[in-house]
Parts: structure tokens; C-alpha cells; sequence
């Protein structure tokens, strides 16, 4: 009679252990930022997760929690009756009256930079880290992603020796239609310019381009981020319905590479490092084999 | 003679309406609050004296989300109705909507500039931020308004069908105006842009709700006093002055009603169309054109409306939100339609 009673208590007192533990960690997070959770999940906090934003595409996993809207659009009410206890997001969460509601009512609101700059990502992985109570691990994943991003860095460096930066252009579209350009100060344009990539526009965050405007540039490799469409099929969707582009060089070489639209919201992301590689083997053929992940 | 329904039994049902509006708007939520708690944190907010154990997050849902909201769309749905009512009696035609006189695409117009300019300007004063928008979007409705009417006035007489086309071209002009701001925007202010094109109440607060509260109050007020002399406007411009209405001067009330209602309704809630269109002409269908009805019915009836559109609004995809403009038309659409068929007969 006395052992299972012992060992009752004993259970008692590991709940009660691991409780006080995880009581001083939010348990119950909402995230209102794609990148942020893709990093939560890298993090091992996705079991935390009862709702997300609309741009929290990856992993897939997080599309079947209830969604709370657009970023820039959240409903107080709507996030309150997922009894959160920490709202993370970046500084485009919205709208500001809207944040006061929710901490007024008791709930955490944590806002995270969504500048595509690695003193951003350190930061926001660093207090990422702090409130999964994973401080450790995000180190880790800080310091492997910068370590990735040296090594395609230097790669590039080695690549360029033997070929001059390629000028590039990435165009975002939908099915090919009237693609905006990523200029200066986009996350496409810090993208491109890791790759080992010369960005051909020169403009401020995305514009619209005439084709003609774009056949003059005359870019050596075209990257095209279709909301629509994947792959081959995102390629021939853009030539079919910018026949302008047939004569660039670009497509002439049929240098036109897909790229993944979700990698380019709400700042840097974990899939960026691998991302990287695949575009700067795609700048550079010749060295195409170094630039494996 | 088709049959109308009777002035008094019309008042009784649409406050019946309103008020069942009002309580499934503070009753119902993404946060599923017992019906108990509902009203038990409602009578301490009314000042009740009641024990506040367990209470405490049904008093802030209720008191700092719903209450604001709801007087929100009270306000913003009856301060439409009646500008509609006003620019429908003013251009003697029930197709006549408040974006008539541009109040609509100069408001669009501020909020553009606050958006986007807004990013740009940075070293906006820290307590002024957040009412830029609203003051930029009333600023801009009462401003092309105020032209509108300047143009078309000529010898100290305000022609209507001049009025009617400065405001086409006017809203034209705005138009593009915001096209280039959307232009320039980018891509983050751009959606800003888009969701304020649709309206919605959500993170309505006191300190936003006020200003709109005094404008109602007192559109609410002025404009059933001008009953009579818009039934007599009805008849047309020179026959209302042969029964002794000051008609200029009504009409600069209308406007000005109109500029003042609707500035500041689109300040609190972004643009939502359809209400001021249609609330009066729905109205008009159930009993008829005498204002002294048609005013404070719209009034009922436009506060109503809008907090139905809300409820679906905040319902329909919870815990997301879907913009109120696209509520309002999708439901009052086909309803409108379906008065008009059967009026027809």
C-alpha cells in the first residue's frame, strides 16, 4: 500500500517541478510573421504555436492552425479567444490600436525587426531564444547561419575569380503577368547580392517595369519569384507573357532560375542559407558543383 | 398606391432592430463569453456594484473592445445613412450617393497622403502619429467637398448639375492622385492602403470614438429639423422657394452636413460604401419620401445594418477578420436587389 503511494507523490512532484519551470516561459504563442515562425519551429517551440498570421506558410504544419489574418490587419477579439500568452511579430503588426487592446489585456506583445540585415536576425533569434527558453540553441542556429552565409560568401569570392558578378533581376509576379522588379532595400535585393548577384535595378523597394525597360538592362540571369506558380512551369508562364523577353540574354542562355515567393516576407528566414547556395550555383555555372548544400 | 408601412409601427420595429443589433454586437465575439458574465460585467460597467471576482476579463473585452465597437459602428452607420439621406434630397434622386459631393475620394485622398507620405516624412510629433490618418482622411473629405461646392456656385446661386459634375471630375482627379500615391507606396503601405479602402471598426477606442459621437450627435439633430424644407425640395428648387424655403442656404447645410458626417465617419472607419446609397432608398421603399420619417428611420436603420455587417465581419473567419466594406455590400446587394424586383410588381 505504502510504494504506489510514494510513487504518487513522486509524479506529483515531477508535474509539479516541470509546471513552476515552464510557468515562467510563455506557453501559448500567436506569431503574426512568416519568418518568425519558421524560426519558432526551427526553435522546437511549434507545439507553443495555437495560431498564426497569413503569411506563416512554412512548415506546412502551421497552415492548419486557426489563422488570424493579415499581419497588418489583426482583430483583438479575434487573437484574445486564443487565450495567447505572447504575441510575437514583426514591426509591420498592425494595426497599433489593436496591439494596445491585446495588452491590455494581459497578453504579451513581443515586435521583432523584419529588416533583412544579419544584425536583425542576431537580435531577433537571440530574443527568440530567451522566450522559448532555448537560448542556447538559437546561438547555435545564429552561428550556423552566419557560418553558411561566410561559406557562400567565399565560394562566390572563389567563383568570381574565374567569372565576373553576373547583373541579375528578380521579378515577382503572379502567373507571369506584369512582374514587379525587386529594387534597393528589399529582402529580394539582399538575396541577390549574397548570391554573388549584381542587381540591375536600382530602384526603391518593388516597381512595376515596362518588358522594354527590362530588355535593356539586358540581365545574364533572370530570377523569377511567381506567387502562382512553381518552376518550370513560373518560367514558361513569364516568357509567355512577356515575349518582349525572348531576345535578352538571359533567356537566350536560358539563365531563368525559380525562386520559392514565401522566402522573401517578414525578413530572414532559416530556408535562406540553402536558398543562397542554389542561386549563386545558378550565377556562377562554372563553379555550379562547389555551391552544393 | 402601393401599401407603406405606418410611421409608428416602422419606429417601433427598426428600434427593436437596433437594439437587438446593439446586444448581439456586445454579446457576441471571437471570445465566446458566458451570457452571464456578459451581463454581470455589463452592469458594473454601468456603475452596479457587483463583486469583480472572475469578471475581470469579461469586463475588458466588453468595456475596451465590444463597447467602443459597437458605438463605432452605431455611429458610423447612422451618420452614413443620413448623409445619404441628405445628398438624395439635395440632388432630388435616389440613385444619389455621399461620394457624390467627393467627400469619399478626398478622404481616400488624406488617408493616401497619411499612408504613404507618412513613411515618408518621419519627424511626426510621437502623440500626433496615430491620429494622422483620421485627421488627413477628414481633412482631405471636407477640403474636396468645400471645392466641389465652390465650383458649383456662380452669382450666389449653387447649381446642382454643376455640383454633380465638379464632383465627377474631382473624384477623377483624386482618383489618380491616389493611383500615384499607390504607385510610390510600397509594398507594406500598399496593403495598408487597400484594407482602409474597405473600412473596418476593429480597434475602435474612446479617444477615436468622440469626435464622431459629437458629429452624429449633431447631424442627428440639424438635419430632421430641415425635414419640412426637403420635402419641399422635392418638388423642385423653384417651387420650394415659392413656399418660403431659404434654399440656398439649405443646400449649403446639406453639403455641409454631408462633408462633416461623412469626414468623419471615413476618419474613424476607413471608406464603407453602400450604407449611405442604400439605407435611405430601403427605407424610402418601406415608407415612403416624407423626410420627417425617412430621417430618423435611416438613422435607426443605418446604425442596424452596419452592426449586422460587423458581427459578420468579425465572425465569419474568426479569429481573422474580414474588411467591413465587403460585408456590407455582399449582404445589402442582393437584399436591395430582391426590393427592387418586388417593387416593381
Amino acid at each position: 500500500m505504502r510504494r504506489p503511494a510514494a510513487l504518487l507523490a513522486l509524479c506529483a512532484a515531477l508535474v509539479m517541478s516541470t509546471q513552476t519551470a515552464a510557468a515562467e516561459l510563455a506557453q501559448r504563442w500567436v506569431s503574426a510573421g512568416g519568418a518568425l515562425s519558421e524560426w519558432i519551429s526551427a526553435l522546437g517551440g511549434e507545439q507553443r504555436l495555437v495560431g498564426v498570421d497569413t503569411t506563416s506558410q512554412h512548415p506546412e504544419a502551421l497552415t492548419a492552425l486557426p489563422s488570424i489574418g493579415y499581419q497588418r490587419q489583426l482583430s483583438a477579439e479575434g487573437i484574445l479567444s486564443l487565450r495567447p500568452d505572447l504575441l510575437v511579430g514583426t514591426d509591420e503588426m498592425g494595426p497599433p490600436p489593436v496591439l494596445a487592446q491585446i495588452r491590455q489585456a494581459g497578453v504579451r506583445v513581443e515586435v521583432f525587426s523584419s529588416k533583412p540585415e544579419l544584425a536583425a536576425l542576431d537580435a531577433n533569434l537571440e530574443k527568440l531564444g530567451r522566450l522559448l527558453g532555448e537560448d542556447g540553441r538559437a546561438g547555435l542556429l545564429a552561428g550556423q547561419f552566419h557560418h553558411e552565409l561566410d561559406a557562400v560568401q567565399t565560394k562566390v569570392k572563389q567563383a568570381q575569380a574565374a567569372q565576373k558578378a553576373p547583373g541579375v533581376l528578380l521579378l515577382v509576379g503572379h502567373a507571369g503577368a506584369k512582374p514587379l522588379i525587386a529594387g534597393a532595400g528589399t529582402s529580394g535585393d539582399w538575396l541577390l547580392g549574397q548570391a554573388g548577384g549584381r542587381n540591375l535595378a536600382e530602384h526603391q523597394g518593388y516597381k512595376n517595369f515596362s518588358v522594354e525597360a527590362l530588355a535593356a538592362l539586358d540581365p545574364d540571369v533572370v530570377v523569377i519569384a511567381d506567387r502562382s506558380l512553381s518552376g518550370e512551369q513560373a518560367v514558361q508562364a513569364l516568357l509567355k507573357e512577356n515575349p518582349g523577353l525572348a531576345s535578352s540574354r538571359a533567356v537566350r542562355e536560358k539563365r531563368l532560375v525559380s525562386l520559392d515567393p514565401t522566402l522573401l516576407v517578414g525578413g530572414l528566414g532559416p530556408r535562406l542559407p540553402a536558398t543562397l547556395q542554389q542561386l549563386a550555383g545558378e550565377f556562377y555555372p562554372q563553379a555550379k558543383a562547389s555551391f552544393a548544400p | 398606391m402601393k401599401q407603406r408601412v405606418q410611421p409608428r409601427s416602422l419606429f417601433i420595429g427598426l428600434s427593436l432592430l437596433c437594439l437587438l443589433a446593439v446586444w448581439l454586437s456586445l454579446a457576441l465575439g471571437p471570445v465566446s463569453l458566458p451570457l452571464l458574465d456578459t451581463l454581470r460585467a455589463g452592469l458594473r460597467l454601468l456603475g452596479v456594484p457587483i463583486a469583480a471576482d472572475g469578471l475581470e476579463q469579461a469586463e475588458l473585452i466588453l468595456g475596451q473592445i465590444r463597447l467602443p465597437r459597437t458605438l463605432l459602428g452605431l455611429a458610423v452607420g447612422a451618420v452614413l445613412a443620413l448623409s445619404g439621406v441628405a445628398m438624395q434630397g439635395l440632388f432630388r434622386n435616389p440613385l444619389a450617393d455621399p461620394g457624390l459631393v467627393g467627400v469619399a475620394s478626398g478622404a481616400a485622398l488624406g488617408a493616401a497622403i497619411a499612408i504613404v507620405g507618412g513613411s515618408w516624412l518621419g519627424g511626426i510629433p510621437e502623440w500626433f502619429a496615430p491620429y494622422l490618418l483620421s485627421v488627413c482622411a477628414f481633412a482631405g473629405g471636407l477640403g474636396v467637398t468645400a471645392l466641389v461646392y465652390r465650383l458649383g456656385r456662380r452669382d450666389g446661386q449653387t447649381n446642382v448639375a454643376t455640383m454633380l459634375l465638379a464632383g465627377i471630375a474631382l473624384t477623377a482627379l483624386a482618383g489618380s492622385a491616389v493611383g500615384l500615391f499607390t504607385y510610390l507606396a510600397d509594398d507594406a503601405t500598399l496593403r495598408t492602403l487597400t484594407f482602409w479602402n474597405l473600412g473596418s471598426l476593429n480597434g475602435a477606442s474612446y479617444a477615436r470614438l468622440w469626435p464622431l459621437l459629437v458629429v452624429t450627435l449633431a447631424v442627428a439633430l440639424w438635419l430632421p429639423r430641415r425635414a419640412q424644407a426637403l420635402n419641399a425640395l422635392l418638388l423642385g428648387e423653384s417651387e420650394a422657394r415659392h413656399l418660403g424655403v431659404e434654399v440656398e442656404s439649405l443646400k449649403r447645410e446639406l453639403v455641409f452636413c454631408t462633408a462633416l458626417g461623412v469626414g468623419a465617419a471615413v476618419a474613424a472607419a476607413g471608406l464603407i460604401g453602400f450604407i449611405g446609397l442604400v439605407v435611405p432608398h430601403l427605407v424610402r421603399l418601406l415608407a415612403g419620401p416624407d423626410h420627417r420619417v425617412l430621417l430618423p428611420a435611416s438613422l435607426l436603420a443605418g446604425g442596424s445594418l452596419l452592426l449586422f455587417a460587423d458581427l459578420v465581419a468579425r465572425l465569419a473567419l474568426a479569429p481573422a477578420e474580414l474588411p467591413i466594406g465587403i460585408v456590407t455590400a455582399f449582404i445589402g446587394a442582393p437584399f436591395f436587389l430582391l426590393l427592387l424586383l418586388k417593387g416593381r410588381h
